[in-house]
């Protein structure tokens, strides 16, 4: 037993050192579960209301960009906008509900990127719904916190967003190797399809978290490699993610009904 | 003034910086300088290691929060920590123990230089290898952690000279 606690004395700085590097890893490996990041959000109250206060007061300096985007939404809408007494068609769109929300943390330069919006569950926000801007894609929830939540970017490793061309039904995912915030990378295109520089790509109806048609860019290059059965194809991105201020959250009132369809199919096979 | 407030400053100084000015700085997507290990490079060697270890982990634990990282800031600068007597027995004689405190003042320039860049390397490559959490962007990773080294120092030296000037 003495020599137990000589041993624990003697070698008490590594074992300290050891511990605290495995608590720290171990919430990096436990964060790589979609499930397991309570130990970092149950803090994000405070650090949320620290961010909120710097955003509010560097929002001033952007207030003329702001507007410029919401007076083009604005046009963009009106465009749209249907009349509204025909109430026996149901549109498969118009099932989503949006919520508006402010960035208030924003980051594009690291590996794994992720946003904080200054809205939370108690304003009906939930793991996993989608978040957009009137330009395109931006990523999805990956936690909520009542007042809070934080966003998975598409530029982030872990990030996948299954996509489709507008001219063609031909469909792949978008993933993100990391380098610029400005181009993403387009996979599982096969060789014989027909593709283009400037072909825009649209989130296609596969997904129960994006309607169908919301934009993610257009095709910047492609290489046809003859070993590879896919194309290589890197996108440019429709939205700036350096320049997100305000975004929509997504809801789909009908994902459950679908999951719960389709995971019938899972547990029949 | 007693010594302690004067580091539980340095640590809100230097978090708020960090947090609030040089995260938002985002040049050209491969330069994030991190700066706020200077605490613990100055803190006192005479303290004992258990609790500069803690610090650390404290330190970067408040980083992660604010970044949304997840640890790789706590591991990256309890490893710093490790690693700290042991760079310091390279630049001073007695391993640092005959030093009240450290700065650019009692070490000079060049062992200054010296040991501050060995444990920013290390804190930034464990931190952008943490980050990527694979090898096969190996030389990207790489390119990005001396970039990002070299701006930490800069402004590493910048704020350390200046604190060095005013202080007495």
């Amino acid at each position: 037993m003495r020599n137990l606690f000589a041993f624990l004395y003697k070698h008490h700085v590594f074992l300290v050192f050891i511990l605290l590097e495995i608590t720290a890893i171990g919430t990096l490996i436990q964060s790589h579960h979609y499930q397991g990041s309570q130990f970092a959000s149950s803090a994000r109250l405070w650090s949320g209301t620290l961010l909120e206060h710097f955003e509010n007061s560097i929002d001033y300096f952007t207030l003329k960009k702001v507007n410029q985007l919401l007076v083009e939404e604005n046009a963009q809408l009106r465009t749209k906008s249907v009349p509204a007494n025909k109430p026996n068609k149901i549109n498969p769109a118009d099932i989503y509900q949006y919520t508006s929300a402010k960035v208030i943390k924003n980051s594009y330069n690291k590996r794994n990127n992720y946003l904080t919006l200054n809205k939370g569950s108690l304003h009906g926000l939930e793991k996993g719904m989608g978040v957009c801007v009137n330009k395109g894609v931006v990523g999805i929830i990956r936690d909520v916190s009542t007042h809070y939540a934080t966003v998975m970017s598409l530029l982030n490793k872990h990030s996948v967003i299954s996509t489709r061309f507008t001219k063609s039904n031909h469909f792949g995912e978008i993933v993100w190797d990391g380098k610029s915030h400005r181009f993403a990378q387009l996979r599982s295109i096969e060789k014989y399809v027909n593709v283009s520089v400037g072909d825009t790509l649209i989130t296609n109806s596969f997904s129960s978290i994006f309607p169908e048609g919301i934009l993610l860019g257009t095709v910047h290059r492609f290489e046809r490699d003859d070993t590879e059965n896919f194309y290589k194809i890197e996108v440019d991105l429709s939205v700036d993610y350096s320049r997100l201020d305000y975004v929509y959250i997504i809801k789909n009132p009908l994902t459950n009904e679908r999951l719960e369809l389709e995971s019938k199919l899972t547990q029949n096979e | 003034m007693s010594k302690t407030l004067l580091h539980i400053k340095r640590f809100f100084i230097l978090t708020t910086l960090q947090i609030t000015v040089l995260n938002n700085i985002q040049i050209s997507g491969y330069l994030n300088p991190y700066i706020y290990i200077l605490f613990i490079m100055l803190l006192p060697p005479k303290i004992p290691k258990t609790l500069v270890l803690s610090f650390a982990f404290i330190l970067g634990f408040t980083i992660d929060v604010f970044e949304n990282s997840y640890g790789i800031h706590a591991a990256a600068s309890v490893l710093l920590a490790y690693a700290r007597p042991t760079v310091l027995s390279l630049v001073s004689v007695k391993g640092g123990e005959d030093l009240e405190t450290i700065g650019i003042k009692q070490l000079r320039f060049g062992r200054f230089f010296t040991y501050s860049g060995i444990l920013c390397l290390l804190h930034h490559f464990t931190l952008f290898y943490l980050e990527a959490f694979r090898l096969n962007e190996f030389m990207d990773t790489f390119g990005r952690a001396i970039l990002s080294t070299i701006i930490s120092m800069l402004i590493i030296l910048m704020i350390e000279s200046v604190r060095s000037n005013s202080n007495k």
